[in-house]
């Protein structure tokens, strides 16, 4: 218990840290002998910030070209992005629990949803391997794990800010958020080397090599 | 905005373009993944392979834009299937999770029967790209089409229509339609015969002029069936006062090492350049060609030989649009042929960023176009990109399934011509609006802007 309350947060959080640093690093030192612009493209830096941010905010491809995904994949990335900003709205008392919890609801939603779509749907079944739907459990059970903790535990807050404020004490988490941590801390060691790494392999798929000029 | 339409029915999946293979099939698979490990630790792509194989969100996005998928609603024509051929080797046998996790990261070992199904589907892609166009992650499935090509030849699998031109352009026919120099020379004086019965005047076509500004090559195969686009090129390159010329020992732009090789297209491109030095020009024009221009000007950096490097290359359209700029040609009033529709050549547009060029050309001679409901970036492919229409046995399926969808859009422009500065897409759209009983004269742009220049004579 004294490991996961003291040590392994911070262990997966470095680990995750280093993971993407790795992978960012391996991509930046690859070389791009041959130019594999993709025309039209937005020459300008305020014309790729606007399409970027128009990907990144709405995903606006998959809303035009595959709405059904869209819903799922969006509620999901919002949900995850939500989970991370209110919770640490919560940390620091301004948001209650619940809104946290509210976030996760969606997540799992959004995951069966997400789940169930790439079972049914003919041609997304043909494409989904068992790590997609390896990465959607994952995520669930954590999600799970964390709406049972809540449901049935006191408030993880005051441990959740000891560890925030770098003195972690053992004795303020609640037993049953020990899988959550576990869970969590797993999710973060595995994402940078999953296909969850396009967060970082966005950039150079874009920049430096989709937008390369000339 | 449309809701995905990606449930079409069958059309006509059939597909009659396959190749024999000389590798026993049991040496078959450690061939191709020596080549794929040279591919990965050696080769000139790293950072775009490396990244389309790393990831790829399955969202099927890039299926809403294949016009073959469209045509057949096939699973193994989603992109991402196809592209997932290559990826699940390279996962097993050079990713470390791949290795260790196998199946549950998408790993699999390969098998005979899995290259057996990459010959076919890889050359079931017309590697137009427009897949990658609105791929959230943007990846490139023409790319991985074309190093699975690769991989597929360093196990003898190539058609056999492009071995043959190969072998023929590299052989000492020099050219991939086996035209010998003599009879070249006499299609160029047949030409110079024509330009003269049209315009009245004296329009040489300078032959293996050193020095020249300009060395232009054609894709050959204009020189057999595209006499009007040459004669209008002539025209252009006269009525601007240019100092051009074409080398006769070399004189085939083609190269088809773009859809299979890299060593084939680096053989072809030097052979071309070394006759731009023989010539000592300075400039390289590729004539209306989509692979031959994008072969010369994306790769000649890099596998061109270092003496090469310093070689200007141009598409044609980009010399006659610079030209008009500068004022050295003008145009008079065409006559009207009805409406014009403008198709983008996958090469030109996605590959190389001229989509204004044509369009400029066009309107300066006075003719409207009628544009096609996707254009520029996001045209279709007439369905005959990526070395396919070099194979007759492979026309029913490129009428009915690779170009169906360009055929549905050319009806529905309502023009009585379309204009395609590109001598494959020019063969596959003439078969395309025969075989779809379509009203539509094919032609080149320069068939139309050489019959639109104005005061040639005074050049």
């Amino acid at each position: 218990m004294e490991f996961i309350a003291r040590v392994f947060p911070y262990l997966a959080l470095g680990l995750f840290v280093l993971g993407t640093a790795v992978r960012f690093i391996r991509w930046r030192s690859l070389p791009a002998h041959v130019k594999w612009t993709l025309y039209p493209f937005p020459k300008d830096a305020a014309g790729q910030l606007k399409y970027m941010a128009g990907e990144i905010f709405t995903f606006g491809t998959l809303y035009h070209f595959n709405r059904r995904l869209w819903i799922g994949a969006y509620a999901l990335h919002m949900a995850m992005g939500g989970f991370v900003l209110l919770f640490i709205l919560y940390l620091a008392g301004w948001v209650p629990g619940t809104a946290v919890r509210l976030m996760l609801v969606i997540l799992l939603a959004a995951l069966v949803y997400l789940a169930a779509l790439r079972s049914m749907d003919r041609y997304l079944r043909a494409v989904t391997t068992p790590e997609e739907f390896f990465n959607l459990l994952f995520l669930a059970s954590f999600a799970v794990a964390a709406l049972a903790a809540s449901a049935v535990a006191a408030s993880p807050r005051a441990y959740f800010l000891s560890l925030a404020l770098l003195r972690p004490d053992a004795a303020l988490l609640p037993q049953e958020f020990a899988p959550v941590i576990v869970l969590g801390g797993l999710f973060l060691v595995y994402l940078p080397w999953s296909r969850m790494i396009h967060y970082v392999s966005k950039y150079f798929a874009y920049h430096a090599i989709k937008w390369q000029k000339s | 905005m449309p809701e995905s339409t990606i449930k079409q029915p069958s059309a006509d999946p059939t597909y009659p373009f396959r190749s024999e293979s000389p590798v026993a099939r049991e040496e078959r698979k450690a061939r191709f993944l020596g080549a794929l490990k040279d591919i990965l630790e050696l080769d000139i792509y790293d950072r775009p392979l490396r990244m389309y194989l790393d990831t790829c969100a399955r969202c099927n996005n890039c299926a809403e834009q294949c016009p073959v998928f469209k045509a057949t609603g096939d699973v193994r024509d989603l992109p991402a299937w196809r592209s997932d051929l290559l990826r699940r080797v390279y996962r097993r046998y050079f990713t470390p999770s791949g290795r260790i996790l196998g199946r549950l990261v998408g790993a699999k070992r390969l098998t005979a029967g899995d290259i057996d199904a990459m010959v076919e589907a890889f050359y079931r892609c017309t590697m137009c790209r427009r897949c990658g166009v609105h791929c959230p992650l943007a990846v490139d499935n023409a790319l991985i089409t074309r190093i699975g090509r690769v991989l597929l030849a360093e196990i003898g699998f190539v058609p056999k229509n492009i071995t043959v031109s190969v072998a023929a352009q590299l052989g000492s026919g020099g050219n991939t339609s086996s035209i010998p120099k003599a009879a070249f020379l006499d299609t160029l004086d047949f030409l110079e015969e024509e330009l003269a019965d049209e315009t009245g005047i004296q329009i040489p076509i300078p032959r293996d002029v050193e020095g020249a500004e300009y060395l232009f090559a054609a894709p050959v195969s204009d020189y057999i069936m595209e006499a009007d686009t040459l004669l209008g090129i002539a025209r252009v390159f006269h009525a601007a006062g240019a100092s051009w010329t074409v080398g006769t020992e070399d004189f085939d732009a083609i190269n088809y090492g773009l859809f299979y090789s890299d060593e084939k297209l680096e053989e072809i491109l030097n052979r071309l350049l070394a006759e731009v030095k023989r010539l000592k020009c300075r400039t390289l024009v590729i004539g209306e060609c989509g692979h031959a221009t994008k072969a010369a000007l994306l790769f000649h950096r890099v596998l061109g030989k270092p003496e090469y490097r310093d070689i200007r290359i141009e598409s044609i359209l980009q010399v006659t649009r610079r030209f008009l700029a500068e004022g050295r040609i003008a145009f008079t009033a065409t006559e009207d042929r009805g409406p014009v529709t403008y198709h983008d050549p996958c090469n030109l547009g996605r590959g190389l960023g001229i989509y204004e060029e044509p369009r400029e050309l066009l309107r300066a001679a006075g003719i409207g176009i009628v544009e096609m409901e996707s254009n520029r970036g996001m045209s279709l492919c007439c369905g005959g990109g990526g070395g396919l229409v070099v194979a007759p046995d492979l026309e029913p399926w490129r009428m009915s399934v690779g170009g169906l969808k360009k055929a549905e859009q050319l009806r529905a422009t309502g023009a009585r011509v379309v204009v395609a500065p590109c001598a494959n897409c020019k063969k596959q759209l003439r078969e395309l609006v025969k075989h779809h009983k379509i009203e539509m004269e094919v032609a080149g742009l320069h068939d139309l802007v050489g019959r639109a220049l104005k005061r040639e004579e005074k050049a």
